[in-house]
């Protein structure tokens, strides 16, 4: 997948957001937050169809800054987004 | 998941006096096996501490690791996730629908009703809108669930 976070694309003045993912998409992804170039307009759908491999986007919920949003949801710098896969309680 | 123990948290410890009237959470994750009678006994020495006393009506549920697997093989662990900050933020909200629901009847907080109601949405906001993830250990291998048991 890109690498956000892993190079010389988080400057630090750039914007970014960052990204969690939790459970079974972690361990798809191989991963469990990232930062991420923050852009105009950057949506959570923009980030989830850039993931290699992403799950169906129908099985899996947003959060943005820990409610609840969807993937059409302008990001703003400095938001802490989450995918999530379906809940199974605690 | 294990609970360990029912003592208040330190971050509940800090936080201001609330009215009577407003719902309280006391929120805690533990990680050693969870006593439930212990809890509920110090729950309730909270509870006579409030103005009034304690209320008359009180809803219970205490769930447990079932042994065996949702495909009915032994189940080796139970292992738990969650999503600390938006985990607690979502109770802390489902906490307050639920008590504006019984705010209609404060005066009626003595009455069954109100009490069980309260609970069963607390329970089911837990299985179903709190960022909650279980994975089965089944013969070494680890399946994480989506969705949960039939209610």
């Amino acid at each position: 997948m890109r690498g956000p976070g892993d190079g010389g694309m988080n400057a630090v003045a750039e914007a970014t957001v960052r990204v969690k993912l939790f459970a079974g998409l972690r361990e798809r992804a191989g991963w469990g937050e990232r930062t991420w170039p923050h852009s105009a307009g950057l949506t959570p759908h923009q980030i989830w169809s850039q993931l290699p491999d992403p799950a169906p986007a129908h099985t899996v919920r947003v959060a943005i800054n820990h409610s609840f949003a969807s993937f059409e949801t302008p990001l703003n710098p400095d938001d802490e987004l989450a995918f999530l896969p379906p809940i199974s309680g605690g | 998941m294990n609970w360990p123990s029912c003592r208040r948290s330190v971050e509940a410890e800090r936080r201001e006096p609330v009215e009577a009237t407003m719902p309280r959470l006391d929120l805690q994750l533990l990680t050693t096996t969870l006593d439930p009678l212990a809890c509920l006994v110090a729950w309730q020495r909270q509870l006579a501490d409030l103005p009034g006393g304690m209320p008359a009506a009180e809803a219970h549920f205490t769930g447990r690791v079932r042994g065996v697997s949702g495909q009915g093989l032994p189940l080796e662990a139970l292992e738990l996730e969650h999503y600390p900050a938006m985990a607690e933020r979502r109770l802390q909200e489902l906490a307050m629908v639920t008590a504006q629901g019984a705010a209609a009847v404060l005066v009626a907080v003595d009455r069954r009703g109100p009490a069980q109601r309260c609970g069963q949405a607390l329970l089911e906001g837990l299985q179903h809108e709190v960022p909650f993830w279980k994975r089965e250990w089944v013969n070494g291998v680890g399946t994480w669930l989506e969705g949960n048991t039939p209610l």
